[in-house]
């Protein structure tokens, strides 16, 4: 069962995308977990998150970037100047940092110097960093704007209708996920970090309906799985990741990562959408204020009592506060965050990582090996 | 009893035999392509040197880069906390401990019974490690001991601009050309590297005593340089030669895993 969801999370053309593709049905690729998945469900278009996984290099991604940037938007320009997106009929972009939004003016530029990098479709959806009344009113009005340039292009209707019915699926797998969590933050987890990562990530490739069948099942199973003693709690928080094999790395043969607040992680099922009234507006309110991103104004508090919670309920011994290089919105707040967590006694280690083939594992796993020594130290002196 | 520890490092190997506390044997050998060959020839010289063969030996643990690679040891910790460990060995009375290796350089905290509180390591590039005065020195014609010793000789040390080791080297060639003395150079390149470095301790917070270990822990330069942008005195290594610290920690942790826990 685990294999299904590690081929989906580890292949970007998966067998479940080509599946759909060979029906005819259209596929569209976001960049970011602030764009709502339920807008291209109740199209019938399959949305599928952009990645950067599998870049083997950034050639590409260099020649339009410039060096100061993170390597994520890189590898994702990288892959689409391969023509490994070539599946995608659309791509949404929104500002989710300033790499991010780069990536919209980059990418079109590509498109126009290497045929077929850019898909035919191609939205630039704006995301306001504040939660406020006026900023959910100017989302939805957003939201209304992609739906309509949706229905546009692909000739369809998004209707309320088929939108409550999409929400509604999509909160069926945030209740199957909730349970998965538990699962995972047991005193004695039945799966990995890795293989956790494996099945959250896969629920970004995969059609909704299938998706929560198969994540029922494997729940089911794990349910009765027995569960991995003995390792050293940890929690992995920062910029995106979307690479198990990092997750496996941390973890080697003493630790185990129970919990996360990663885009490509957690963040991306926690809170239902609102079944009751205008859907739009219930999307646009939870896709809005629910995500939890650095990239949000005067939200730090929040943020921080949500990784505090996370330490008590996951029984977490340390936690690791990675970022990918140029990442300012994480590196600046994984500083704080450290200085916050350390100060009520939660051990915290920062990583300044590359986005990419994982290249760095020695010296990464040098620092994590420390870290994990120095929880096991702690708890010889309890 | 004896309890051996093995560091294998990128540039060098270390191994330490100790028995009851005290250091039997050590011996410090550049590494090979390959980090079970180092481990082996390393291991092998300082029991030859001490007498001993591996069954002797009733606990070993590794540590470095090659850590997990090496077939004879009982365990692998990491150097962050073998050196730790090892310094405070060295220096009872350590709290921050600086290291600088060859290919990397880490500064860690430990609290007043030798646990490690926090720690940081260099994860931009080869800056401040041992491998940017090994190239420097390569450029200048001198050997690592004469380049920490030239600084005390210097008047007006000369300044880098960039952190980058290539074009830090572009800069002595520039400096060498313009008929700059040898010394202001080296007191420059030293300074670079002590800049590099206390901006990496400055971040962790430093505590009294410090100390460094590794091998750049034996050129003055750096050293003088690294106190005095700190603002502290940094302990001399005196006990031991500093560049064997993590194999020390490394044995010491060996010893006490072969009497059954933490001493």
């Amino acid at each position: 069962m685990i294999k299904e969801f590690i081929e989906a999370s580890t292949a970007l053309n998966n067998k479940y995308v080509a599946a759909w593709k060979k029906d005819g049905k259209k596929v569209v690729g976001y960049t970011c977990s602030y764009v709502p998945d339920e807008i291209f469900h109740a199209a019938g278009i399959l949305p599928f998150r952009v990645r950067g996984f599998g870049a083997t290099d950034t050639t590409i991604g260099d020649t339009y970037f410039g060096p100061f940037i993170c390597s994520l938007p890189k590898c994702m320009l990288q892959l689409a100047g391969e023509g490994k997106f070539n599946f995608l009929d659309g791509a949404i972009i929104t500002p989710g940092c300033d790499s991010m939004r780069r990536l919209d003016e980059c990418w079109r530029k590509a498109g126009k110097d290497i045929e077929g990098a850019i898909p035919s479709f191609f939205f630039h959806y704006g995301v306001p960093h504040k939660y406020e009344d006026y900023t959910i009113k100017w989302f939805t009005e957003e939201t209304r704007r992609l739906i309509a340039a949706v229905e546009e292009h692909f000739n369809v209707k998004i209707t309320d209708a088929n939108l409550k019915k999409a929400i509604s699926v999509y909160n069926e797998s945030r209740r199957l996920l909730d349970r998965f969590e538990a699962l995972r933050t047991l005193d004695e987890p039945p799966f990995s970090g890795e293989e956790a990562l494996a099945v959250i990530l896969a629920g970004t490739t995969m059609p909704r309906e299938e998706y929560n069948t198969l994540l029922e099942e494997f729940i089911a199973q794990a349910e009765k799985s027995p569960g991995i003693k003995n390792r050293v709690r940890l929690m992995l928080v920062g910029s995106a990741n979307d690479d198990i094999g990092l997750v496996r790395v941390m973890e080697g043969e003493k630790a185990l990562v129970v919990a996360d607040n990663l885009c490509f992680g957690s963040r991306f099922y926690t809170d239902q959408v609102g079944e009751n009234g205008d859907p739009v507006f219930e999307l646009s309110k939870r896709y809005l204020g629910h995500n939890d991103c650095p990239r949000m104004y005067g939200d730090y508090q929040r943020r921080l009592n949500i990784l505090e919670q996370k330490v008590k309920r996951a029984k977490i011994d340390g936690v690791v506060l990675q970022n990918i290089r140029f990442c300012d919105l994480h590196g600046a707040e994984n500083g704080i965050f450290e200085r916050d967590l350390e100060a009520k006694d939660i051990p915290c280690m920062r990583l300044e990582r590359e986005y990419g083939p994982l290249v760095e594992t020695g010296r990464m796993k040098m620092r994590v090996d420390a870290f994990i020594e120095r929880i096991q130290q702690r708890r010889e002196v309890a | 009893m004896f309890a051996a520890g093995c560091d294998v490092g990128s540039l060098t190997s270390k191994a330490v035999i100790m028995k009851d506390g005290k250091i039997i044997e050590s011996v410090i050998i550049k590494s090979k392509a390959r980090p079970w060959e180092s481990a082996d020839e390393v291991m092998n010289i300082v029991l030859n040197r001490a007498g001993l063969t591996m069954k002797d030996i009733k606990s070993c643990v590794g540590t470095g880069y090659g850590r997990d690679k090496i077939s004879f040891v009982h365990e692998a910790v990491s150097e962050i906390a073998c050196h730790g460990k090892g310094a405070r060995w060295l220096v009872p009375t350590v709290r921050t401990v600086i290291d600088i290796g060859g290919q990397d350089c880490k500064a860690l905290r430990l609290d007043d019974k030798g646990n490690m509180v926090k720690f940081i390591t260099n994860d931009k590039c080869a800056s401040g490690t041992g491998r940017f005065l090994e190239v420097m020195a390569k450029v200048m014609h001198l050997n690592l001991d004469e380049l920490g010793e030239m600084s005390a000789k210097s008047k007006q040390p000369v300044t880098f601009a960039s952190a980058c080791t290539v074009w830090a080297q572009a800069d002595v060639i520039q400096h060498l050309n313009d008929r700059v003395p040898i010394e202001d150079i080296a007191a420059g390149v030293n300074n670079a590297m002590a800049s590099r470095m206390s901006t990496l301790a400055n971040n962790i917070g430093l505590e009294r005593d410090v100390c460094m270990t590794g091998g750049v822990a034996k050129n003055s330069g750096v050293v003088n340089a690294l106190e005095k942008q700190l603002g502290i005195r940094i302990k001399r290594i005196r006990r031991e030669d500093p560049q064997i610290a993590g194999a020390i920690g490394a044995a010491l942790f060996a010893a006490e895993k072969a009497n059954g826990g933490a001493k």
